[in-house]
């Protein structure tokens, strides 16, 4: 299945990218694509704190992703 | 300089029409509205001639112009080249307002226009409080943009000094003010903006012992700090006290913006859980000013919609905002 991923503040800094595409196992997970995507930053994100949404929406638990969903991850920013 | 800048001399205000009036001065009051708008809303206390879809009669002396919401008569002087004649400021909205409550809001005449705003809203805005924690990169445009626009009282608070560094981003600080206390500094400049509201500032940090005590004196809480601590404790006491708090953070080219905590709704803690970690600082991964700029102007705005009950809103949403491609998301918290 082929999932878009929207890179936000030190992710795409990671990736030098607004978005990545992918194509993953079916059901594959969130955390599992979290994991995925940490691995693939080569240690550019491990102090980083991420939050998924998927669909512009905040999920409260890890879900087994659909084909043509948007995951994006979220670092949050400490600057003010 | 364009043609169609108006000069200063040719606005007047309610009260200084009041005082033209009680001084005995001889000028006539021509009101330039259609028929319905005149009977709709009444003039009181004022003795007006009608001049209704023509040029301006040729009166000799002064002449003061009134519409509806003082922009139509700005236009007319302008266009038809008038000379000893004033535009109201405000209109006869502003004037009734004066008139019955003795309290001139010509100043907010573009914002009350808004049909969303109006006098209530303007009277809501001018009987706020809104604590800002932080005066650096947010906290400036954050109170400038509120100053501005007539809110009741302030309350600043940061226990930082003001540093040559800052100034390409803090716009309320100056040459001359660096070395000095930031809250002081911004609480010059506010002043000179509109000198009615009312300015508390606290030359100190927020924490465990006066967050609360802050917090609940204020009817909303902008959260403009640099570090994930004090958000937390915003957070805390936020929702503690029933207070909302908006959330503003940057990292580079990007920002968020999201308004916690309204009865109940979720928090900073939702947003973020545990204690995360983030990235650096504005002074360590670097920040152009304008950034700042947008994010802080977007958490004014959100406050002044939560005062005046305006939506749709960023409650329970986190907006991200990038300022190389402009593109926003905004997502859904829960």
């Amino acid at each position: 299945m082929k999932i878009k991923i929207k890179c936000f503040s030190q992710v795409k800094y990671a990736f030098g990218k607004d978005e990545l595409k992918m194509e993953l196992e079916a059901g594959t997970s969130t955390s599992e694509l979290e994991k995925m995507i940490r691995a693939k930053a080569k240690g550019k994100l491990d102090d980083i704190s991420l939050r998924v949404a998927v669909n512009q929406k905040y999920l409260p638990n890890e879900i087994e992703l659909k084909d043509g969903d948007e995951v994006a991850f979220i670092p949050p920013v400490q600057g003010g | 300089m364009n043609t169609f800048t108006l000069k200063k001399n040719m606005i007047i205000t309610p009260k200084e029409l009041q005082k033209w009036i009680n001084e005995g001065n001889d000028f006539t009051v021509i009101d330039v509205r259609p028929e319905n708008q005149r009977n709709e809303f009444p003039m009181d206390g004022l003795d007006t001639i009608m001049s209704e879809n023509g040029p301006i009669p040729n009166i000799e002396g002064l002449k003061v112009l009134v519409c509806q919401f003082g922009i139509v008569t700005e236009g007319m002087i302008i266009e038809q080249n008038l000379t000893d004649t004033f535009s109201l400021l405000g209109g006869a909205q502003a004037w009734n307002e004066f008139q019955s409550k003795m309290e001139d809001l010509s100043q907010w005449s573009r914002q009350t226009v808004l049909p969303e705003i109006g006098l209530d809203g303007q009277k809501r805005i001018m009987d706020a409080t809104i604590a800002i924690i932080g005066m650096g990169g947010l906290g400036c445009p954050v109170a400038q943009a509120l100053v501005t626009a007539g809110i009741g009282k302030l309350i600043l608070v940061d226990g930082d000094i003001v540093e040559l560094s800052n100034l390409h981003r803090q716009p309320l600080h100056g040459i001359d003010d660096v070395g000095t206390k930031k809250v002081q500094s911004a609480e010059k400049s506010l002043e000179k903006i509109n000198s009615d509201t009312a300015i508390e500032i606290i030359d100190g940090y927020l924490d465990e012992s006066n967050g609360l005590d802050i917090i609940q004196k204020s009817d909303v809480v902008i959260d403009a700090t640099d570090n994930i601590k004090t958000r937390q404790l915003i957070d805390q006491f936020s929702k503690e006290s029933n207070i909302p708090m908006i959330y503003g953070g940057l990292f580079r080219w990007e920002g968020q913006v999201a308004v916690l905590n309204v009865n109940g709704s979720p928090g900073y803690s939702d947003l973020f859980p545990d204690s995360p970690s983030g990235g650096d600082t504005c002074a360590d991964a670097g920040v152009l000013g304008m950034l700042p700029g947008i994010i802080g102007n977007i958490q004014a705005l959100e406050a002044i919609k939560l005062i005046v009950d305006i939506k749709p809103n960023l409650v329970g949403r986190l907006l991200i905002y990038d300022g190389k491609s402009h593109q926003t998301e905004i997502i859904e918290i829960g």
